[in-house]
């Protein structure tokens, strides 16, 4: 019998971070989901990461290793989960909300009519044998809570609400269970992705996250706000306005659409702060917002403001950390 | 070739957060003042799609479907002004609800009774609800393949679509075979502006109504979670703004008070 089944999604060989925040769900949720964790690890070459993802004390690891799921294929990855979830019959699964793992969560709960509890920054089991769990809609302008029935569920924490579990191996690792990949015809098809090399760190890992909006007015600008992140050893990013112009790539997007991140620093240079782009930056610890209009509603979420001229304050503002350094 | 393009009245995504009213009786977000609403940002990048695949494909019909409570038939009307041949409006007060099931249901029965479309082109999520599942189930429900989050959209040789979908660091190539049902990001860029006279002529066509009891619809067997409860969230912050005499200043003091707080200690990362 399975109780929980955690999606560990691999990327090029690597475990994402992502595992250990549904960890944490996993392990609240545990007391009232009977059957113990188990763990879903489903790509291609992915030995090393399975075993690191089953540190976590799992009741079993299943393994579905398949040259054709080399690439983030969205229909083969999925057919993958919901043939594992048909054999093993969980009550729920834990999927991450990354843009492989939301769309795996999402044709599983659609193919299988299961309820997906998504988004959710807190969850728990209610008395009568549901799931109630707190998200924002609406772009983030309103909370809503949701219940779910008496499932089974696939629950999509949102990234950065839940505090990642303690990496642990324990002394007994287990033996994976291998499941062959043998799937109906796919109805789509699909190429090797064509990455983009991330110019410096990326904004969902950086301890210090500098990002830039519609008041740049160019890509131009982006070039000094790379050399404050140099300076500081962080990560440039931007809002959805910046991206959606082309003036940057949207590996940088902070916001609903783009990545949610939690960084100790924030500073937000003409980013008016649409609600859908401060969903994605909120749960910093310190924002810093520079703008030009008073009114933007990115100073009501920030703990230090400047209203004035990025284009006068940013240039001083670096030559001041410049300066700290000598 | 028929392309129908899936639209949904939401509130405008860029109304203050002050003037939201939520109804706790119905479980509704209403607007308390007079916003008119907006087609679903991302379904108009949709439409555009649409549009320029019929710069290529002349022989394309594009349909815009919508299903909801009631409509702003001025706002909705916004998609024959840009091109769109017909547009469909399927009216119930069943369908003003955040659960995507009933709404799927009503997009699906409505499509297999205008005889079916070649490409399904949605938006990746609805701006009010954020649950980016009707093209999920409505893919189900028609047993068409599904492609999502294309940043650009293609039909080659009149029997595939292909997409460019896009990933957190790039982009991959996928396909399907016609028909299929694919969804759009707001990379695709924006929907096109209607011109003068484009506006004009639109004004004076008439959206297609179709009532919900007209259609076989299948109910919904499945439901999203249900919403029990909606508040506005606080932030708990409160801004410190820095005071000084020109930008200049300012900068270099915001430098300084993150430096002395901690929140910035140079020399890199840890």
């Amino acid at each position: 019998m399975t109780g929980i089944l955690i999606v560990a999604e691999v990327d090029a060989g690597e475990l994402r971070p992502e595992f250990w925040e549904l960890v944490t769900v996993a392990k609240s949720l545990s007391a009232t989901v009977p059957g113990g964790m188990s763990i879903a690890v489903i790509g291609a070459n992915v030995d090393a990461a399975a075993r690191q993802a089953a540190g976590i004390g799992a009741a079993a690891l299943h393994v579905i290793d398949d040259d054709r799921l080399a690439n983030p294929w969205p229909e083969a990855h999925a057919t993958a989960l919901i043939r594992l979830c048909g054999e093993l019959t969980p009550k729920m699964v834990i999927a991450p909300r990354t843009i492989l793992g939301a769309e795996m969560a999402a044709r599983l709960a659609v193919r299988c009519r299961w309820q997906l509890v998504q988004d959710v920054t807190q969850i728990e089991a209610t008395a009568d044998g549901g799931l109630k769990g707190l998200r924002s809609v609406s772009g983030g302008a309103v909370a809503a809570t949701v219940r779910a029935g008496p499932g089974p569920w696939v629950v999509v924490p949102r990234p950065r609400a839940f505090a990642p579990a303690e990496i642990g191996m324990t002394a007994d690792s287990i033996a994976p269970v291998r499941h062959a990949f043998e799937p109906p015809p796919l109805a789509t098809a699909c190429e090797a992705p064509k990455r983009v090399a991330i110019e410096g760190i990326s904004v969902d890992r950086a301890k210090t996250v500098i990002a830039g909006g519609g008041g740049l007015g160019g890509p131009g600008p982006f070039a000094l706000l790379r050399e404050i992140a140099d300076l500081v050893g962080g990560a440039v990013g931007a809002s959805r306005v910046a991206v959606d112009s082309g003036w940057v790539q949207p590996a940088m997007q902070v916001g609903l659409t783009g990545k949610t991140i939690a960084p100790d620093l924030y500073i937000a240079v003409g980013i008016s702060g649409a609600i859908q782009h401060l969903v994605g930056c909120s749960s910093s610890q310190v924002i810093v917002a520079v703008n030009s209009d008073a009114s933007a509603p990115i100073f009501g979420v920030a703990n230090y403001g400047v209203v004035g001229d990025w284009k006068e304050v940013m240039p001083a503002f670096r030559d001041a950390l410049a300066g700290g350094t000598a | 070739m028929r392309v129908v393009v899936c639209l949904k009245q939401v509130i405008d995504p860029l109304t203050p957060a002050s003037t939201l009213a939520l109804d706790q009786t119905e479980k509704k977000i209403r607007v308390g003042i007079a916003a008119p609403p907006v087609i679903n940002g991302f379904d108009e990048q949709g439409l555009e799609a649409a549009l320029r695949l019929r710069e290529t494909n002349k022989d394309i019909e594009i349909v815009c479907l919508a299903a909801g409570e009631r409509f702003n038939n001025d706002v909705m009307k916004r998609s024959l002004a840009v091109g769109a041949d017909q547009l469909i409006l399927v009216q119930d007060p069943s369908l003003d609800t955040w659960d995507p099931y009933p709404i799927a249901s009503a997009l699906a029965a409505t499509i297999r009774h205008i005889g079916g479309a070649d490409l399904i082109l949605c938006g990746r999520q609805g701006s009010d609800w954020d649950n980016a599942l009707t093209p999920y189930i409505l893919a189900d429900l028609l047993e068409m393949p599904l492609l999502t989050l294309a940043k650009r959209v293609n039909i080659t040789d009149g029997q595939r679509v292909e997409i460019e979908r896009v990933l957190a660091d790039g982009s991959m190539m996928m396909n399907a075979a016609l028909p299929a049902l694919v969804t759009v990001t707001s990379e695709l860029g924006v929907l096109r502006m209607p011109s003068v006279s484009a506006r004009l002529t639109a004004a004076r066509k008439k959206p297609r109504q179709i009532a919900l009891a007209e259609l076989s619809v299948v109910a919904a067997t499945a439901h999203a979670p249900e919403v029990v409860d909606l508040a506005i969230p606080v932030t708990g912050r409160s801004c410190t703004f820095i005071e000084a005499a020109d930008g200049p200043g300012a900068g270099s003091r915001l430098a300084e008070i993150l430096l002395q707080s901690g929140a910035i200690r140079l020399g890199g990362e840890c």
